[in-house]
């Protein structure tokens, strides 16, 4: 798998989980704010315009900036499943 | 020309025809724009001070969700509006129905919120049984499915303690910007009481920092007898010291049989008394255990019980003071007894005629009359010796005073009875000592004559008793000092030495007795303590006042008395007067 490849699966997981914790609706719509996304309706992100990890950044920020550190604690479990990926702040 | 003008004119009309129906179209669209911001605004200002108002400084979490869900439909419409809280024993379902929803779709939103707490707490929550209470319209037959909802997640202070959720039966209703404006709300909620909890738990910090080192043992339990505070001196007074979840069950265990804290912690909080037991024996101590009713003192719980307190004060040394001070009465008694047992007895013999004829027999009973009303009279003084120390009325009279010839007298007085206990008894006096020293005569010899008569007393035949005096200079050691003034000290590891006395004169009265044990030395100068003297069978009588009324004059004079010695081998007592 490239890294942009893993990027879209990463963020494909991370909008699913948000899905379940906020709800489909708003974390696909908070999903689509972040600009070099391209985003399904059923939250697969099916493509990545620009730098993958500055796309991630801005996707984790979306769901902390609605809801909080905490959604993005909830993230963890998803991230170990990606060592290759380093910590986003 | 004329057409071109009209064309011209035509053209000129339709654009600003266009730019105007243009600009009034977007005025339009930002008075829209504007008001619909200002509404939310004016929605969350509302809701805010609506928490406010009827929250107050509540921390009760289902209270405020309450309010923010009492009023969502102002601003936003749903089907029902719900929150889910997590406690560790239940989870909290409730939903308002705003319409008409079936049970599927109740069923369906509680599934969807349980699957959110799951994935933020990361952790099952299947086996948690669910408290659920719907309000609003009635459930109906139907097959509306959950077509629309979004969930937010309600955390205090970093935690998650629930989620509160929107949801309709029709599709695609939430706008982001709205959905935004809630999370917003429900954020600032959130943090309110988050601070709130944090002040609240500040003060709970100094609060239990205070029960933490109280020398009482203190045990708080609510209405159903769990353990809500218990500190340290509580949990070492039944022997856990070191036990993390304290129960009842581990008071009621360690005080079976001797207080019942579950019957009375029962009654206290049922009937609203105070239980008090004045003396409970407890691990070799003594303990009075005090019960009482906490009630509440604000809001809709005033005047209510909310829980009991145990309070155990530890009575075990007032006990022993008690006890001790039983003794030295009785110590007194016995001591003024045998004086005056023997001038009654002395009396009646010296009334017989045979003895009244008798001079020489006559003279004799007359001293032996003399000598116990003496000793009567020394006990007596004694005794108000300590009752002005006590009262702090003892007073000396200073004046200047020859400290070597005071000296030289006490060991004159003294020589008598040192010969024929067979103890050499001498003085040794540094260079350096003052000629005149500023001192109560009379109580400084009294002060020699109770060491020097003690350690003669304690010294076997054969022994020696040195009385000595030398100037003791700021920072320099004591001991050395000493021996450098012709006398060596008695003085095992457990001694120390103060090492910051300014300059002064030094008196020690060293003798080759028998020692002072380790556990007696703390008892010299106190009152009611009376300590052995080793093995000895001919163990010096008196009421051990003499040495609390030494120190009462060495501190009247503004000086300090010690002691060091080795068991066994001899003693130093040693006292400081300003040169």
């Amino acid at each position: 798998m490239n890294e942009k490849e893993l990027y879209k699966a990463l963020m494909t997981e991370i909008i699913q989980k948000q899905s379940v914790i906020l709800g489909p609706q708003i974390a696909i719509l908070k999903a689509r704010n972040v600009p070099s996304l391209v985003i399904g309706d059923s939250g697969h992100v099916t493509d990545i315009k620009e730098d993958p990890r500055a796309a991630l950044q801005s996707l984790v920020d979306e769901y902390v900036k609605l809801s909080g550190q905490i959604v993005k604690n909830a993230l963890g479990s998803i991230f170990i499943k990606y060592p290759q990926v380093e910590g986003i702040q | 020309m004329q057409n071109a003008l009209v064309t011209i004119i035509a053209a000129c009309s339709i654009l600003i025809g266009a730019y105007s129906y243009w600009k009034s179209k977007k005025l339009s669209r930002d008075i829209v724009a504007s008001e619909t911001e200002l509404k939310s605004r004016m929605y969350e200002l509302s809701i805010l001070k609506e928490l406010g108002d009827k929250i107050g400084y509540s921390l009760n979490v289902q209270k405020i969700v309450d309010v923010i869900t009492g009023s969502l439909n102002q601003f936003i419409d749903y089907s029902t509006v719900s929150y889910m809280l997590v406690d560790p024993a239940k989870i909290v379902f409730k939903a308002d129905l705003q319409s008409s929803v079936s049970r599927q779709f109740v069923d369906d939103i509680k599934n969807r919120m349980r699957d959110s707490l799951s994935a933020l707490l990361d952790k099952k929550l299947d086996t948690i049984p669910v408290e659920e209470a719907l309000t609003g319209a009635m459930l109906k037959e139907s097959n509306e499915p959950v077509r629309s909802f979004f969930n937010i997640p309600l955390v205090i202070g970093g935690n998650v303690v629930g989620v509160l959720t929107v949801a309709h039966i029709k599709p695609g209703l939430y706008h982001e910007e709205e959905m935004t404006i809630l999370y917003k709300i429900v954020n600032q909620a959130s943090q309110a009481v988050t601070q709130l909890e944090e002040v609240v738990k500040t003060e709970e910090g100094k609060l239990n920092a205070m029960v933490e080192s109280m020398g009482d043992g203190i045990v708080m339990t609510d209405k159903d007898y769990r353990v809500a505070v218990v500190n340290p001196a509580a949990k070492f007074i039944i022997g856990l010291p070191n036990k993390n979840d304290v129960t009842i069950f581990d008071f009621i265990d360690h005080l079976e049989g001797k207080f019942d804290i579950r019957g009375k912690l029962e009654e206290s909080i049922t009937l609203g008394k105070i239980f008090s037991a004045d003396e409970v024996a407890i691990g070799g101590g003594f303990f009075q255990i005090l019960v009482a009713p906490v009630k509440g003192s604000h809001g809709t719980i005033k005047g209510e019980t909310v829980a009991g307190v145990v309070i155990f004060h530890d009575v075990t040394k007032e006990r022993q003071v008690e006890k001790m001070r039983d003794q030295f009465t009785s110590m007194i008694v016995h001591e003024l007894r045998s004086p005056l047992g023997n001038m009654k007895k002395i009396g009646e013999i010296m009334k017989e005629e045979s003895i009244r004829q008798d001079k020489k027999a006559y003279d004799e009973y007359v001293q032996m009359f003399s000598q116990s009303s003496s000793d009567m009279l020394d006990i007596v003084n004694d005794l108000l010796d300590v009752a002005k120390l006590e009262a702090g009325k003892f007073e000396v009279s200073k004046r200047k005073a020859n400290i070597k010839e005071i000296i030289e007298d006490r060991i004159k007085f003294f020589d008598t009875t040192s010969r024929s206990a067979k103890i050499e008894l001498a003085g040794v006096f540094g260079r350096e000592i003052p000629v005149d020293v500023l001192l109560d005569p009379l109580r400084i010899s009294q002060v020699l004559s109770n060491l020097i008569s003690n350690a003669i007393k304690f010294s076997r035949p054969g022994g020696r008793v040195f009385v000595q005096a030398f100037m003791h200079r700021n920072g320099q050691d004591l001991e050395r000092e000493a021996a450098e003034a012709g006398i060596s000290w008695f003085k095992d590891t457990e001694n120390k030495l103060p090492n910051d006395y300014a300059d002064t004169l030094v008196i020690a009265i060293t003798d080759t007795g028998e020692g002072i044990s380790k556990e007696n030395r703390g008892k010299l100068f106190n009152k009611f303590e009376q300590f052995g003297s080793g093995n000895r069978v001919d163990k010096p009588k008196g009421t051990g006042l003499g040495l609390v009324i030494v120190k009462g004059i060495i501190e009247a004079h503004g000086g300090t008395i010690g002691m060091v010695s080795e068991e066994e081998i001899g003693s130093t007592f040693y006292f400081t007067i300003k040169s």
